[in-house]
């Protein structure tokens, strides 16, 4: 068998996190889904948390406002995919940052050594495992937790008044939102690929603590820089390698280019994969990785 | 024939300590070679530089590759133990027969399943869910089922019962050992494993102290215990090394003096251990502290 793919079995082996948290978060918006607070009253009374609430028509008045049900239906779904990415960032934050150093902690890299694996494989294992395998995991529990809410809602609600308004599926808005949630997903881990390297580095190099040692740096930098000049440069670079993205796809620019559809949605992604500070984190991702690479080789803790 | 090992000038140097100096090698093929030497000796260094763990100066080839750029390749070939803990905690049974079976071109599945079949591991543990004893034996499993060339074990038994480190080295003899394959081991258990050896390297202080073949010991080496008339004849022939036992003297000779040292009381091929304990105490009161405990 190709030895990357085991190498990634390895990694969803020991780090079961990453696929735990994303069933969880599911398991969670599908308990909600089940037994939430909405309750649909039988006189054409709908409430959320109490039993009384506004009538069928004064809910078409407000959701009016925002659009039409189905892009009511494409926010909410979205949202559910926007929880799920921002658990599965914390859930990588920490696995990058124990990726390299648990297995010298606990000295299994000698086994691990032991095998014809090189670096650049275990290495390129665990880039993989966190920037692809789990996103798109995520992606995939995310869409099939998209049906099966819609499945929940419409028992639920069948028959209520809330059914006339909310509708629990639309096929083409579901694939929209899966399409565009593919498109931030990918832009999202392209532009974080510096961050990335960056916890990999610490990861290498380390030998506890490796929170601390990813942390304390840029926060000291940007204290320092602060109590000092009474500048905020460290800040504001720390914060565009972090959600620069979202930043450069909200720029004004786009600003009134039209409805927040599928293909306007696309094309501001495209324009962070243009953008020359991307491809600047792409090339100190690269050289990280190398980096990384390079210090495993010899890295010893024993 | 090509050598397994064969290095010349292998140094290595941590800061102003020199961990390995100088130490030239030639293993052949089917060899069992005893790497023994107090702690800090560099033996570990020595193997590390062997298995590419660390980088070094001087020539050396393993299986006629450089360990340093070409250490993909080799580890295909060779393969090693450094410890009875580095099997990752979290690994089940099966998942690393899964692993190896996946990343291992010589690694033959059925062969470890047989083995572990005759001891009490379940595929479904986890390695942190067995003994120690046990994590041994699933490594040697594992290794067992690999057709490696060479197989450098560092303490392999470290840690263990005597049950299970007397069934370690059998198995290794039984199912592994053969003429084409070469096992490098290293050990502060001299006497248990002096009986399987067919070599032993002595290094003391990054230096080869001993090379010899095992079966040539009892050639070079006399012991003598003089009867008490004769000590101080014994003493002027200047053995290397005295110890009292009991209120009489063994002594060490180092050449080919049999029939002249017989004369003078009991004579017997010392051990390895004996060897070890004497060599090391020769140089200085620093290696014998150390030779003690490895002893």
């Amino acid at each position: 068998m190709n030895t990357l793919l085991v190498l990634v079995r390895r990694e969803v082996w020991e780090n079961r996190s990453l696929w735990i948290a994303p069933l969880a978060i599911a398991g969670f918006i599908l308990v909600m889904a089940l037994f939430g607070a909405i309750h649909a009253g039988d006189q054409g009374v709908f409430s959320i948390g109490s039993s009384e609430g506004p009538k069928e028509e004064e809910l078409r008045e407000v959701l009016g406002n925002v659009g039409k049900q189905e892009g009511i239906y494409g926010m909410a779904m979205a949202s559910f995919t926007m929880f799920h990415m921002m658990v599965l960032s914390i859930v990588i934050f920490f696995y990058l940052l124990d990726s390299l150093m648990t297995e010298r902690k606990d000295r299994s890299i000698l086994f691990w050594k032991s095998l014809p694996i090189s670096d650049v494989q275990v290495v390129s294992s665990k880039a993989l495992t966190a920037l692809v395998v789990a996103p798109l995991f995520v992606l995939l529990v995310s869409a099939a937790t998209q049906l099966l809410f819609g499945l929940i809602w419409w028992v639920r609600m069948h028959g209520s008044p809330i059914a006339n308004v909310l509708i629990p599926f639309d096929a083409g808005t579901w694939l929209q939102v899966q399409a565009g949630s593919l498109v931030m997903a990918f832009v999202s881990v392209v532009w974080l690929l510096p961050v990335a390297g960056y916890l990999m580095l610490v990861s290498v190099w380390v030998r506890r603590n490796a929170f601390l040692w990813a942390v304390l740096p840029p926060v000291a930098a940007m204290a320092g820089e602060y109590l000092l000049l009474r500048t905020h440069y460290a800040a504001s670079f720390v914060g565009r390698r972090l959600v620069g993205d979202f930043q450069i796809m909200d720029s004004p620019e786009f600003s009134g280019a039209g409805d927040d559809g599928l293909a306007e949605f696309v094309s501001r992604a495209g324009s962070v994969l243009v953008h020359w500070e991307t491809w600047a984190g792409i090339a100190a991702a690269v050289a990280m990785f190398v980096a990384v690479v390079r210090i495993r080789r010899y890295r010893d803790d024993s | 024939m090509t050598a397994v090992i064969e290095a010349r000038g292998l140094s290595k140097s941590f800061g102003n300590t020199h961990a390995v100096r100088g130490v030239d090698l030639n293993i052949e093929p089917g060899r069992i070679v005893g790497l023994i030497g107090p702690n800090g000796a560099g033996k570990t260094t020595v193997i590390k530089a062997i298995l590419g763990l660390t980088a070094f100066d001087g020539e050396l080839k393993v299986l006629g590759l450089d360990p340093r750029t070409q250490r993909n390749e080799l580890m295909k070939e060779v393969c090693f133990i450094a410890d009875v803990a580095v099997l990752p905690r979290w690994l089940k049974v099966s998942q690393a027969l899964d692993v190896v079976a996946g990343v291992h071109p010589r690694f033959d599945r059925k062969r470890a399943e047989e083995f572990l079949a005759k001891t009490d591991i379940k595929m479904d543990r986890r390695v942190r869910q067995l003994s120690k004893g046990m994590v041994t034996q699933l490594h040697l499993a594992l290794i067992l089922a690999i057709d490696a060339k060479l197989l450098v074990l560092d303490e392999p038994t470290l840690g263990l019962d005597l049950l299970f480190r007397r069934s370690f080295y059998d198995n290794l003899l039984n199912d592994y050992f053969s003429k084409e394959r070469t096992i490098l081991v290293t050990t502060h258990q001299v006497e248990e494993i002096e009986n399987i050896l067919t070599d032993v390297l002595f290094i003391q202080r990054g230096k080869i102290v001993l090379d010899a073949p095992v079966e040539t010991l009892g050639e070079r080496f006399v012991q003598v215990v003089p009867s008490a008339a004769n000590v101080e004849q014994a003493r002027a022939l200047k053995p290397f090394h005295e110890r009292e036992v009991f209120g009489r003297f063994a002594m060490l000779f180092d050449g080919k003096r049999e029939a002249e040292l017989a004369a003078l009381g009991e004579t017997r091929a010392p051990s390895v251990a004996d060897l070890f304990v004497a060599l090391m105490s020769r140089d200085d009161g620093k290696a014998v502290a150390g030779a003690k405990e490895a002893a």
